[in-house]
C-alpha cells in the first residue's frame, strides 16, 4: 500500500481517535486535520491495525505512547520498543510522542503516567533513554509534560527546565499539553508563565488540550470533559508566546459524538488563526 | 540508578500495596492533602485495570451483574499485579481465577465463558494471515492429501466446555434478543473462535470436528488426523468441515514467513 507521505503534522487542529469513532470516521471521512492514536492499542496487529491503516490512507496520524515509561528505573522494555518500531514502519506516522513519566519499578507495572523527582540524576537517565528510543526509531521523539497530583521535595529544577534541558541533550521535541500545565498550576502551584518561558519554542512541535475532573480539590487529568475556559485562556497565552502548532483535542472517557470533538477542534483552529494566523 | 530506583519503588508500593508515602514526597498542596492525591493514583491504578477487565470480559460482567463483577475484579487485581505496560495483556488468568473464586462456585459455566472471552480478545489482536479459498484447495492433487499439512489462522482457537458457552456468548452480544432460553445441561460444546474481516466470530464444532482441528493445529498431516477421527467417529464429515473453515477464513497459506 502506498500511503500519502508526511513526516510532520499539519499546523491545524486534530482529534484523538478512539475505537468508538473508527467506523464513523471511515464511513463519513470528515474534515479533520489529523488524528492521534495510542500506540499500545495497535501493538498486537490484527483487526485494530487494519483499521488504523485504513484511517492512515485518509489522514496524517500521530502515534502517542502511554506505556514506554521514559523515566522508569528498570531498563527500557525492548519488546515494547520493538513493537513501536514495527508500528512506525507500517503506519509511517507524522509524529511519535511519549510522556515524561515512569510506569515500572521493582517489578510492579502501574498502567498510569507517574511523576518523578526532577533531579540531574533523573535528567541523565531520561536523556539516555530518549536517545535509545530515537536511535531505534530513527526519528525524533516528542516528549509530553505531565499532569501531576504529587511532587517530590528534592527536585532540583522545575518540570519546564527539565524538559528544556532534555531537548538540548537528546534533540527530542516537546509535546506541550496545555491542560496538564493548568492541572499542575492548580494542584502543585506551578508558575504557568515561567513554564511557558522555559519552553524552547523551536522544540515545541504539538499542543494537547483536554478536560479534567476534580476530586476533593485535586484536578485529575481524566480527558472526559470539554476544554474548560481557563484552559482555553492558557492556550491563547501559549499561542501568543510560542506560536501556532498542531493542536490535539484529547477525549478518552465518556467519549461524546464525533461532532462534539470536531467542534472542540474547530475552537482550537479558530484560536490558532485568530491569535497567530497560520504560522510556520 | 539506586536513588531514583528506590524513590520510584517506594512510590509504586504506596500505590499498589497501599504503603505509606515516603518522606521524599511533598506533604502539603494548595487545595488538598497528600493523602487525597495518593488515593487518586491508587484509584487510577485499580480503575484502569478494572476497565481493562470489563473491556475483555463483557459477557462475564453481564452474567454476574456490575456489583459482583466489581468484587471479582477487585479480588483479581489484588492477586494479579499488572506485568506489562500494554494493558491488552492484562486479564489472561481470569478463567483460572474464576475457577477458584469461592463466591462464583455455583456459576459452574462462568470460568469457561471467561476462557471463551479471552480467546475472542486474543483473536481480535491476532496477526493477519492470508486465507485460502476453495479454488486454491481444489488445486491440490488428491495424491498429496495423505501428507498434506493444513495451516490454521492465528486467530483460530477451540474452547471446549461441558456447558453451552457458545449459546451463552451469543445471547449476550450487543443487539441479541433479550428473550432467550439456555439449557445448561444440553451437553458439551466446542466453541470455535475465528476472525474474518476484522470481526471476531464464535461458532460451534461437533466433537469429531473438534478432535480433527486439534490434531491439525498440533501439526499432524491431513491423512493421519482424518484417519484417527474416523476410527472413533465413522460419520465424521471432513468435506463439510473444510467448507466451514474456508468460509470462516480459518485455513491459511502455509508458506507465510517461510
Amino acid at each position: 500500500m502506498i500511503l500519502p507521505a508526511t513526516d510532520t503534522l499539519p499546523c491545524t487542529a486534530g482529534i484523538g481517535l478512539r475505537a468508538t469513532h473508527y467506523r464513523e470516521v471511515l464511513e463519513s471521512l470528515p474534515r479533520l486535520g489529523w488524528v492521534e492514536v495510542h500506540n499500545e492499542n495497535f501493538f498486537g496487529g490484527g483487526a485494530p491495525l487494519n483499521t488504523l491503516l485504513k484511517v492512515r490512507e485518509h489522514y496524517p496520524v500521530s502515534l502517542h505512547g502511554v506505556g514506554m515509561g521514559l523515566a522508569s528505573s528498570a531498563p527500557l522494555d525492548s519488546a515494547h520498543l520493538s513493537a513501536l518500531q514495527r508500528l512506525c514502519a507500517v503506519v509511517q506516522p507524522a509524529a511519535v510522542s511519549e510522556h515524561l513519566c515512569w510506569n515500572t519499578a521493582s517489578g510492579m507495572v502501574i498502567n498510569d503516567l507517574l511523576p518523578f523527582p526532577y533531579t540531574h540524576q533523573a535528567l541523565s537517565h531520561v536523556a539516555n533513554r530518549v536517545d535509545q528510543v530515537q536511535e531505534k526509531l530513527g526519528r525524533q521523539l516528542l516528549v509530553e509534560n505531565l499532569s501531576s497530583y504529587l511532587s517530590f521535595a528534592h527536585s532540583e529544577m522545575t518540570e519546564g527546565e527539565f524538559l528544556a534541558e532534555l531537548t538540548s541533550r537528546s534533540g527530542c521535541g516537546i509535546l506541550f499539553d496545555v491542560e496538564n500545565l493548568y492541572v499542575n498550576v492548580r494542584n502543585l502551584g506551578v508558575d504557568a508563565m515561567a513554564f511557558i518561558k522555559a519552553m524552547p519554542a523551536e522544540a515545541v512541535k504539538e499542543y494537547h488540550l483536554a478536560g479534567y475532573s476534580i476530586r476533593e480539590g485535586c484536578l485529575v487529568d481524566t480527558h472526559d470533559h470539554p476544554v474548560y475556559p481557563e484552559v482555553w485562556q492558557l492556550y491563547e497565552q501559549v499561542l501568543s508566546h510560542l506560536g501556532a502548532r498542531p493542536t490535539l483535542i484529547e477525549w478518552d472517557a465518556d467519549i461524546p459524538e464525533l461532532t462534539v470533538l470536531m467542534g472542540e477542534a474547530a475552537k482550537a483552529q479558530q484560536r490558532m488563526e485568530h491569535i497567530h494566523g497560520y504560522a510556520e | 540508578m539506586a536513588t531514583l530506583n528506590d524513590e520510584l519503588a517506594d512510590f509504586a508500593r504506596a500505590i499498589v500495596l497501599r504503603t505509606a508515602l515516603s518522606p521524599q514526597i511533598n506533604l502539603s498542596y494548595p487545595n488538598y492533602s497528600a493523602e487525597v492525591a495518593i488515593e487518586v493514583y491508587r484509584n487510577n491504578y485499580r480503575g484502569n485495570l478494572h476497565d481493562t477487565l470489563a473491556g475483555a470480559y463483557p459477557v462475564v460482567e453481564q452474567l454476574v451483574g456490575n456489583d459482583f463483577f466489581r468484587l471479582l475484579t477487585h479480588k483479581y487485581i489484588e492477586q494479579q499485579l499488572s506485568a506489562n505496560a500494554n494493558l491488552h495483556h492484562y486479564g489472561a488468568e481470569m478463567a483460572s481465577f474464576i475457577a477458584t473464586f469461592e463466591p462464583a462456585r455455583e456459576l459452574i459455566y462462568l470460568s469457561d465463558v471467561a476462557a471463551l472471552e479471552w480467546a475472542c480478545h486474543c483473536a481480535y489482536f491476532a496477526e493477519d494471515a492470508d486465507s485460502i479459498d476453495l479454488a486454491r484447495l481444489a488445486q491440490i492433487p488428491p495424491e498429496q492429501y495423505e501428507n498434506l499439512h493444513l495451516y490454521l489462522h492465528p486467530a483460530c482457537q477451540l474452547i471446549p466446555s461441558k456447558y453451552p458457552i457458545a449459546d451463552i456468548w451469543h445471547a449476550h452480544q450487543p443487539g441479541a434478543d433479550s428473550e432467550f432460553h439456555i439449557d445448561l445441561h444440553k451437553g458439551s460444546c466446542n466453541a470455535l473462535v475465528s476472525r474474518k474481516e476484522n470481526v471476531v466470530c464464535v461458532s460451534e464444532l461437533p466433537v469429531a470436528a473438534a478432535e480433527w482441528l486439534l490434531s491439525i493445529q498440533a501439526g499432524i498431516a491431513l491423512g493421519a488426523a482424518t484417519d484417527a477421527v474416523l476410527e472413533s467417529h465413522p460419520d465424521f464429515d471432513l468435506q463439510s468441515l473444510l467448507i466451514k473453515l474456508l468460509h470462516l477464513g480459518m485455513l491459511v497459506d502455509g508458506d507465510r514467513g517461510e
